[in-house]
């Protein structure tokens, strides 16, 4: 939206470099790279992100952001949600226990988290909940 | 609609193509878009290893969309080891990284000048020089590659065996997980593609995903049903109580997970060798050469004890790989396959556990397809031991079955194609020709490639899979116990019902219902090769797994298991046709007159059997409206699927 100030907050959260714009600039979003992270939204400082409804995003303080929680009884170690991960913050473990060979997904690297959610919207047996810690 | 990505690696033109929604309705994705796509643009009688070669990497329909064991992806192109229909299949996290960078599949023409690798990320699609990791190894070049491309990656790659066009090289991801078979890795190599490295991270949208997850949760209940078992070298007693009994029990693919889910595919290694599935010593040996005391080696116990942690390929609930320890320089590897540790251990009598750990490290670093390897190894000893290879054509090895170091030294030099190594490293149907005098009679293939680690004397549904299919010699699509397992006619109307429990003759007469059964393989294989999901995972039963409502949920479609069928039938005649088209007789795909049981074992397992394999593949043939001497697709059979006048079949 044309309130946009042009700081790159977003622009330097995109995982997938759908966003272009010089500093201070209007920034635009290619429709065609962009994957409805909500990252955008979320960061923007002035609120002038829309989403694909056309619905205004706010801004969220990125310590209330959501970030996955996983349900090791649940899992079943097939490692959808690492794959959906835009940001790959999610690790697999090694074996969690003599009597248990599998590996688990794990947050790896909490600071590149998005809160995006793919993790959990694909876990086909819900095994991944978003939850603010 | 989808789209696919074509690159001209001569031209280096790189662009984009939808496929229409008509296109996927008639030939899903995964292996029936690769027919489709192949069928109408490689040229007449192309060369495999030239120009005109399309080598098709491709991911599955439900691959992504949270369905289950829906990790396949699927390499294909026209075959230099058979000179048809080429197609390997793997699993790993391949598979949705060629989704996640938007497109089905991605298709390779063309020969490139240089080495080069293709990279997309983000929408963009590059090919780059690759001369400096050209001649390093499968998990040193995926190493290499993941390390400059950001460190997040997926990759497939060829190793030195597929540069230096060896027709049994294959193609590899995930540090040793290889689409091994069909020759593709030299097709890779000859077009100067070292690998395909991708980094996307589209979101993959499905038509119905709470559907989609509901049929998950009810598939994955199954999948966690673990009841406690015996001890691994107990399941060999298994296959010897199976091979006592004048009854058959139809195989159940509830029990079969529940070992795959404990010990992986090397659960079946012992009690395969017992009740006669697993060929021994070239296809001449049995049960009685290769006892339980030689095979407790390969015990399920003795590898699961070297496993770390399980390995589970993508969107896999059930983890029947593993990655596990090893002696020697490369400390760790893929937890060796059922199939590899027969073809190195059985076939050539080998079992010293070690050095099977170490040819499979060996092999899957250089891109070489581990059962043509075992078979052409078991071809030379055979020919050592007549005669035909003398101790100075070795090279000094002593080529004698079971002699470990020499299998480790000769595996050594078919990798690097020295010496002997060269001679065997295209596989053993072109070594019997380079060696002559009569070494042909030692060859076990079908079409040219090698045949895998299960014996049609014991089942011959085998048989009769490996002389009819478009990609001969394999073993991924259909038996007499694949079908009890699929449990097909539970969803699919008109299917013949397998009693639970039935006399062992019924299972060896070629009676009209075998190859109806045999049909329903090949037909439903395609289906879930479409899909891209894990024929393990299918073994589970169809009404455990619902890949039929699983199609449904993610595409919106609203077909029959019967209209499913026919799409996997439409495919099975489309590969059929690309093989005629190309001047494969598909009656050539004979099989060894040792593998049917002519003359039939005195001893073992199978012994007395012997397979009417002209009946069997005739009454296949009919099945598909084929012309039953010939195997030719006929015009009626053609138009009844659609593909006579069909604006997509040129």
């Amino acid at each position: 939206m044309e309130t946009c100030n042009g700081c790159g907050a977003c622009r330097r959260l995109c995982p997938v470099d759908a966003i272009k714009g010089d500093k201070n600039t209007l920034h635009v979003i290619a429709r065609n790279l962009c994957i409805e992270c909500g990252a955008c939204g979320r960061v923007c400082p002035v609120e002038a992100v829309k989403d694909p409804f056309g619905i205004l995003c706010k801004m969220v303080k990125k310590s209330e952001w959501e970030k996955p929680r996983f349900d090791k009884k649940t899992c079943m170690s097939c490692r959808i949600c690492i794959d959906a991960c835009p940001v790959h913050c999610l690790g697999l473990s090694g074996a969690a226990s003599p009597d248990d060979p599998h590996g688990y997904p794990y947050m790896e690297n909490e600071k590149t988290c998005i809160g995006c959610g793919f993790c959990a919207r694909e876990c086909p047996v819900e095994a991944v909940a978003m939850v603010v810690s | 609609m989808g789209k696919i990505l074509m690159v001209d690696l001569s031209t280096r033109d790189i662009r984009e193509e939808i496929i229409p929604d008509d296109v996927y309705e008639q030939y899903l994705s995964g292996m029936g878009l690769a027919a489709y796509i192949l069928y109408n643009r490689i040229p007449t009688g192309a060369d495999p290893l030239g120009p005109d070669n399309i080598l098709g990497f491709i991911s599955g329909l439900l691959t992504g969309t949270g369905s289950l064991s829906a990790g396949r992806w699927m390499v294909v192109g026209k075959s230099p080891l058979t000179g048809g229909w080429g197609e390997a299949n793997c699993g790993g996290s391949f598979s949705p990284a060629i989704k996640r960078c938007g497109y089905d599949g991605i298709f390779f023409t063309g020969i490139s000048k240089n080495p080069v690798y293709l990279y997309v990320k983000n929408g963009r699609a590059e090919l780059r020089d690759a001369s400096h990791i050209w001649g390093k190894d499968t998990v040193e070049s995926e190493e290499m590659l993941i390390a400059e491309t950001g460190g997040r990656s997926r990759v497939a790659v060829i190793g030195p065996a597929g540069e230096k066009l060896s027709l049994i090289s294959g193609i590899c991801n995930d540090r040793g997980r290889l689409a091994a078979r069909s020759g593709l890795g030299a097709v890779t190599g000859a077009k100067r593609l070292k690998a395909v490295v991708l980094d996307g991270k589209k979101r993959i949208d499905v038509h119905n995903r709470a559907e989609i997850k509901r049929l998950s949760q009810m598939c994955n209940r199954w999948v966690q049903f673990q009841p406690p078992l015996f001890p691994g070298p107990l399941v060999a007693y298994v296959g010897t109580l199976m091979r006592l009994l004048p009854t058959q029990m139809a195989m159940e693919g509830l029990l079969y997970k529940i070992l795959l889910k404990k010990w992986g595919t090397g659960s079946m290694n012992q009690m395969s060798v017992e009740m006669g599935d697993s060929p021994i010593k070239n296809w001449k040996g049995s049960n009685v050469d290769w006892g339980i005391k030689q095979s407790l080696s390969v015990n399920p116990d003795a590898i699961r004890q070297y496993e770390k942690v399980k390995y589970h390929c993508y969107a896999c609930p059930l983890g029947c790989g593993g990655i596990c320890s090893t002696k020697g320089k490369y400390g760790e590897t893929h937890k060796p396959e059922y199939e590899s540790v027969l073809a190195l251990g059985g076939l050539c009598m080998n079992d010293d556990l070690d050095s099977i750990f170490h040819l499979c490290e060996v092999l899957n670093r250089a891109g070489m397809d581990t059962i043509s390897t075992g078979s052409t190894v078991a071809f030379a000893i055979e020919c050592y031991e007549a005669g035909i290879l003398t101790k100075k054509e070795t090279e000094g090895l002593e080529l004698t079955w079971g002699n470990s170091d020499a299998i480790v030294a000769l595996i050594e030099k078919m990798v690097r194609r020295e010496g002997i190594g060269d001679l065997l490293a295209d596989g053993s149907k072109v070594a019997a020709r380079n060696i002559g005098r009569g070494a042909e009679a030692f060859s076990m293939h079908a079409g040219g490639q090698e045949l895998p680690m299960h014996d049609g004397r014991n089942d011959p549904g085998y048989n009769v899979h490996y002389s009819v299919e478009a990609a001969p010699g394999r073993h991924n699509v259909g038996a007499q116990m694949y079908y009890e397992m699929f449990q097909l006619w539970k969803v699919v109307r008109g299917l013949p019902r397998v009693k639970p429990l039935y006399f062992k003759g019924r299972k060896y007469s070629a009676d009209e219902d075998k190859a109806v059964m045999a049909a329903a393989c090949s037909k439903f294989m395609n289906v879930v090769n479409g899909a891209g999901l894990c024929m393990f995972g299918a073994f589970l039963g169809a009404k455990r797994i619902p890949t039929f409502s699983w199609l449904n949920a993610a595409t919106g479609w609203n077909k029959t298991p019967e209209q499913y069928l026919e799409i996997g039938e439409r495919v099975q005649t489309l590969k059929r046709a690309f093989n005629i088209r190309h001047g494969i007789d598909p009656r050539t795909f004979r099989l060894n007159a040792r593998v049917i049981g002519k003359p039939s074992q005195a001893e073992g397992a199978n012994r007395g059997r012997t397979m009417d394999m002209e009946k069997m593949i005739s009454d296949y043939y009919r099945q598909f409206g084929w012309e039953p001497r010939t195997g030719r697709p006929t015009e009626e059979g053609m138009a009844k699927l659609g593909l006579r006048g069909d604006k997509h079949v040129v």
